[in-house]
């Protein structure tokens, strides 16, 4: 789990994902990732935006619901 | 009751010692687990003495994982290929071999459960051949296959569709269809590689919302460490005990690549590290409320001997919880047929697996089928439109009601599952009231109630409440095709019929062409691609219609009418019977 992990600069297009593909973008050490898919590319500040953006949909993301109030639903 | 089942496997390397971790957590919970060692561990004296040492200390079990395929004398006959199913039926038979011989070599005996993705027809009967001993089996991916295609990267394809989503006894001919008696049984108790979310898994890629904390992650459904999601579905299952003699069953199964940096996420492990923690801590807080037992794989197996005779059907409802639309799905299974019904559109059939016909799969290089093992479908409304969105609809049910030269069609109404009720084996959901007004002013309600059991499904239509004494049509409508995939089939060979005054029996021909069969009771698609011959009947139909769809829309279609004049109830029966091969 080391902190200099390659992974660390992998992120997903947020413009694939936004259509259920997950498809990890290329960092070339500028500061900008692009897509090898789609024609999108983007700075990471940028890209987390967009990943906001594509959770918007999920209006119940931080609510729990119990047993209960899953019988009421 | 929700008996649960954790699965562990170790990993290469650094992965090792997250394994352990794994391992040390549920321990530490005071819960068991089953370890899935590959048949490269099998080589490895550390993760055999580390399984033996968990086994003895804490009870857990260890188990056979078939996937990747590789190690000493299997590397060369598997060339690559890391799914066992994939292969053809002579290599199948030497893996397997090979497989169960070292594992009773390195543990004195066979192993007592299985793990794969996927476990086709003829897997099952050499692995039964192989290894009797193993009547347990992790033995499909939910619909995590075909439907991936739309939504997954280059490399990931499961091909398993159309199976039950909870445990289920593989019938002889296809490992995903549930047998209907002992004489069809494979012989072992299946249980799916995670639960999965009944309306996110329906309506998308089932592997972002399931019982796997990591995954949810990989869905975006987390706030980093924050995720009520994970508990929520829990809860969801929970509920299902309620209508399937008080139990409910999940389980997870995260691999230690999930717990570290990896390219399905962009956090760092630790915030899947305290989701996976939240996850089975929860579990560990039901435990000790006395609401959740934790099992081995194969003591579970032996438990739904217990508990589930063959045959036995399932229901789910399911309430979407991640984007709060207020949806509910309600699905049933049973040997006969996989129904799910889209109750936010009126209660149309959104998915149909005629189970009736038997159909038989199995893959491999050496079969048609080759690498789709799902069961086909009658209906899949999400591979193949539903109601129409654009342009015509695709397979789908509906009601059209119509008065006054004008049809409702009942999919553009929402409803939800006001209740479920079981009795005299058969399964009772009734939807709340759709209300309705017509051009000229005509309104009243319409409610939908289906019952499930024993190859029908019966469609009830209670019309109250009408603001005037009018005549109004109801037309059950029925739209489908064979398939597997989002693509057609060759619909040739399909026979449509009806009876009435002018019965009607006519080979599909993609005319376009619609058929009217005054007086008909009964209307019926028969589809050998299924072996099932599907009808729609009613004693107390005016008339029918069949039609033989074109090729921009490659479906056969059954229409049963009904009249009213005012207040009424009528009862459609959904027929599947099986036809000979």
């Amino acid at each position: 789990m080391s902190e200099s992990n390659s992974y660390r600069s992998v992120m997903r297009c947020p413009v694939c994902f936004s259509r259920d593909t997950d498809v990890l973008m290329i960092h070339t050490g500028t500061d900008f990732h692009y897509c090898t898919k789609c024609s999108f590319q983007g700075l990471e500040s940028e890209i987390r935006g967009m990943y906001r953006d594509i959770q918007k949909k999920f209006h119940n993301m931080g609510k729990r619901i119990t047993l209960e109030e899953q019988r009421a639903l | 009751m929700m008996l649960f089942n954790i699965f562990h496997r170790p990993g290469p390397g650094a992965h090792y010692d997250i394994y352990r971790q794994q391992q040390e957590l549920a321990h530490q919970l005071g819960l068991k687990t089953t370890i899935f060692l590959y048949y490269s561990d099998l080589f490895d004296p550390r993760a055999i003495a580390d399984a033996i040492h968990d086994r003895d200390t804490h009870g857990d079990e260890i188990s056979l994982a078939l996937h990747n395929l590789t190690g000493p004398e299997i590397t060369e006959i598997s060339n690559g290929q890391i799914a066992l199913w994939l292969l053809d039926r002579e290599r199948k038979e030497q893996i397997l071999a090979r497989m169960i011989g070292k594992f009773a070599e390195v543990f004195g005996a066979n192993p007592t459960s299985i793990g794969s993705y996927h476990l086709d027809s003829s897997c099952l009967e050499v692995l039964r051949r192989l290894a009797p001993e193993a009547r347990t089996v992790i033995g499909g991916c939910f619909e995590e296959g075909v439907r991936v295609f739309h939504g997954c990267n280059h490399s990931w394809y499961l091909f398993n569709e159309g199976m039950p989503w909870n445990p289920w006894y593989p019938s002889k001919t296809h490992g995903l269809r549930p047998a209907r008696d002992e004489d069809d049984a494979a012989g072992v108790v299946a249980v799916p590689h995670l639960v999965r979310d009944m309306s996110l898994a329906f309506e998308g890629r089932n592997d972002f919302w399931a019982s796997h904390p990591p995954n949810v992650i990989r869905g975006m459904g987390n706030d980093a460490s924050f995720c009520p999601y994970d508990l929520n579905l829990i809860d969801q299952y929970r509920m299902q005990a309620e209508w399937n003699g008080g139990y409910s069953y999940y389980n997870t199964f995260v691999s230690p690549s999930w717990l570290d940096w990896n390219h399905n996420s962009e956090y760092p492990p630790e915030v899947a590290w305290e989701l996976y923690r939240k996850f089975l801590t929860y579990m560990a807080s039901l435990k000790k409320d006395g609401q959740l037992e934790d099992l081995t794989l194969s003591a579970y197996g032996e438990r739904h001997r217990q508990i589930r005779p063959v045959g036995h059907d399932e229901v789910y409802l399911a309430k979407e919880l991640l984007y709060g639309s207020g949806k509910h799905y309600f699905w049933f299974v049973d040997p006969a047929y996989r129904v799910t019904i889209d109750a936010t559109q009126g209660g149309s059939i959104g998915d149909l697996r005629p189970y009736a016909g038997q159909a038989p799969v199995a893959t491999g290089p050496d079969t048609p089928h080759r690498d789709i093992g799902s069961y086909p479908y009658l209906i899949q409304s999400q591979h193949r439109s539903g109601n129409a969105h654009h342009c015509y609809d695709g397979a789908r049910t509906t009601l059209l009601l119509k008065h006054a030269g004008q049809t409702l069609d009942l999919c553009n109404y929402r409803t939800k599952v006001a209740s479920v009720t079981r009795a005299d084996d058969r399964v009772k959901a009734t939807l709340t009231p759709v209300s309705f007004t017509f051009a000229d002013g005509l309104a009243g309600e319409l409610t939908t109630t289906y019952e499930f059991g024993n190859g029908v499904i019966t469609i009830s239509r209670q019309v109250s409440g009408l603001s005037a004494q009018a005549d109004l049509e109801l037309i059950e409508y029925f739209k489908g095709a064979p398939g597997r995939t989002e693509y057609p089939e060759d619909l040739h060979g399909i026979i449509l019929e009806a009876n009435g005054s002018s019965p009607v029996q006519r080979e599909f021909d993609y005319s376009g062409q619609w058929i009217d069969a005054p007086g008909a009771t009964e209307v019926a698609a028969v589809i050998p691609h299924v072996r099932t011959r599907l009808s729609l009947t009613s004693n107390s139909a005016a008339s029918g219609r069949v039609h033989a769809g074109h090729l921009f829309s490659p479906y056969f279609t059954l229409q049963l009418a009904h009249r009213l004049t005012g207040n009424g109830t009528t009862r459609t029966c959904l027929n599947l019977t099986p036809i000979a091969a």
